[in-house]
């Protein structure tokens, strides 16, 4: 039997005018226990005013390689399904050591792949990495009432923590282990 | 303020922080052996949270006495200690665990409540301050009554078990400390016997709901917080251990 909880992708809201971005994964037995950890994983100390997950296997996503070598439209005719809303989030950089994938929008759409095409029409201001796109009801959102808002997220702004500098006194600093062999440690 | 009342401010404001400390030392015993890294980093949330109450309290504490909080924390023996029984209770396994905090942040959730309220304004401001994350606690620590409660047949059978060695010590938080009438009387604390109201009413429902059952025989209820468990000792022997062994320690 397969033990291991299923894994969640979390969305971050910084502040009520910033995209929500995709910020890591949590393990998680069902919506709001996944929402529960990302708060705790996630939001402790950082900035946030939302948190939204989805299951990672409710996650279509492509790269610009993919989408190149006509992964994305391979099954684009097999969608014959009622039209039904997309979240689309698109990754635009490498460039820093956290890249995030920012929501930028909605369409509506009967397949991920057709989804996926419009996204592509309609979001052309900059050029997209990769591409994900989640269908809208399996999107969960942290309770938005100001009650609940207060009490996930406003903590954190009292919450300071230290550099690792700081810590300096605890171990040596690095150039103490570079000198050369034989030479004592001074008292 | 006249002196019975400080020295029963004094003596409630210690009550209150031994509980966070002895329950956050208690919790923190389960870093690094969580059941899933995200719930080992979110209990451990929870015992910072905690200590940070803690650290509210004996401040309340220090402005009206000038005891140092560090000396109260790591310098006291067992039997100065004012903590109820039920956080020195060994961790026991996860069930145990999370019934405990579920049943402790409910209480907390509920004075803190009625302690906004207090006449004495540096109190009202503290719960102010810290009913935001105990909210947070009950949501996450209430959501793990009900899984582990309507899970398996093991879950809920572990559950019922903790419920049962647990339901009789909870009681004792609603046990008030020697002089707490006085402090009742003028406003600064809320009377426990109605935040005993609700947190009955609030906990039998929730838990019902979760598929267990109510102990017909409540068992030991402890009355007196200058008696404690064999466990206290042990607890204290380790937490205190660094501090005693190098009072002196300016830089760790």
């Amino acid at each position: 039997m397969d033990t291991q909880w299923p894994r969640w992708e979390v969305f971050k809201q910084d502040t009520p005018h910033k995209p929500h971005q995709a910020v890591g994964s949590v393990h998680a037995a069902d919506p709001e226990h996944a929402l529960l950890t990302a708060r705790n994983v996630f939001a402790r100390r950082p900035q946030a005013v939302s948190m939204w997950v989805a299951r990672a296997e409710d996650i279509y996503a492509w790269t610009q390689e993919e989408i190149l070598e006509g992964l994305a439209t391979a099954k684009a005719d097999a969608g014959l399904g009622t039209a039904c809303r997309y979240l689309v989030f698109r990754k635009t950089s490498h460039k820093r050591s956290m890249t995030f994938v920012d929501h930028v929008g909605e369409v509506e759409a009967t397949s991920p792949e057709e989804a996926l095409q419009q996204a592509q029409a309609r979001f052309t201001d900059t050029t997209a990495l990769a591409w994900w796109v989640v269908p809208a009801d399996k999107v969960y959102q942290s309770d938005p009432s100001p009650e609940t808002v207060e009490s996930w997220f406003a903590p954190a702004k009292d919450k300071t923590y230290k550099q690792q500098q700081y810590y300096a006194t605890v171990g040596s600093h690095i150039s103490k282990h570079k000198r050369g062999r034989g030479v004592e440690d001074e008292e | 303020m006249r002196n019975e009342v400080r020295e029963a401010l004094i003596a409630k404001l210690t009550a209150l922080a031994d509980d966070e400390v002895i329950l956050a030392h208690r919790n923190s015993e389960w870093v690094g052996h969580g059941p899933i890294l995200e719930e080992d980093i979110a209990l451990a949330n929870i015992v910072q949270d905690e200590l940070g109450h803690a650290t509210l309290w004996y401040g309340l504490r220090q402005q009206l006495d000038g005891s140092d909080p560090d000396q109260l924390a790591f310098f006291r023996d067992a039997n100065q200690y004012r903590c109820c029984e039920l956080v020195e209770l060994p961790k026991g396994d996860w069930a145990f665990t999370m019934l405990r905090q579920y049943l402790f942040d409910l209480y907390e959730a509920f004075w803190l409540e009625a302690a906004r309220h207090s006449t004495y304004q540096p109190l009202a401001d503290a719960a102010q301050k810290i009913i935001r994350e105990e909210r947070f606690h009950l949501q996450h620590t209430r959501a793990w009554i009900e899984r582990l409660g309507q899970g398996t047949e093991e879950s809920n059978r572990r559950l019922q078990q903790a419920l049962e060695m647990q339901w009789g010590y909870a009681q004792q938080l609603f046990v008030p400390i020697p002089g707490e009438e006085l402090l009742v009387a003028e406003g600064i604390v809320p009377d426990l016997a109605s935040v005993k109201e609700r947190w009955l009413e609030h906990s039998t429902r929730h838990l019902q709901a979760a598929g267990l059952k109510l102990p017909i025989n409540p068992g030991y209820q402890p009355t007196s917080r200058t008696y404690h468990t064999e466990h206290l000792w042990s607890i204290l022997a380790e937490m205190q251990s660094t501090a005693r062994w190098d009072a002196e320690a300016k830089v760790w």
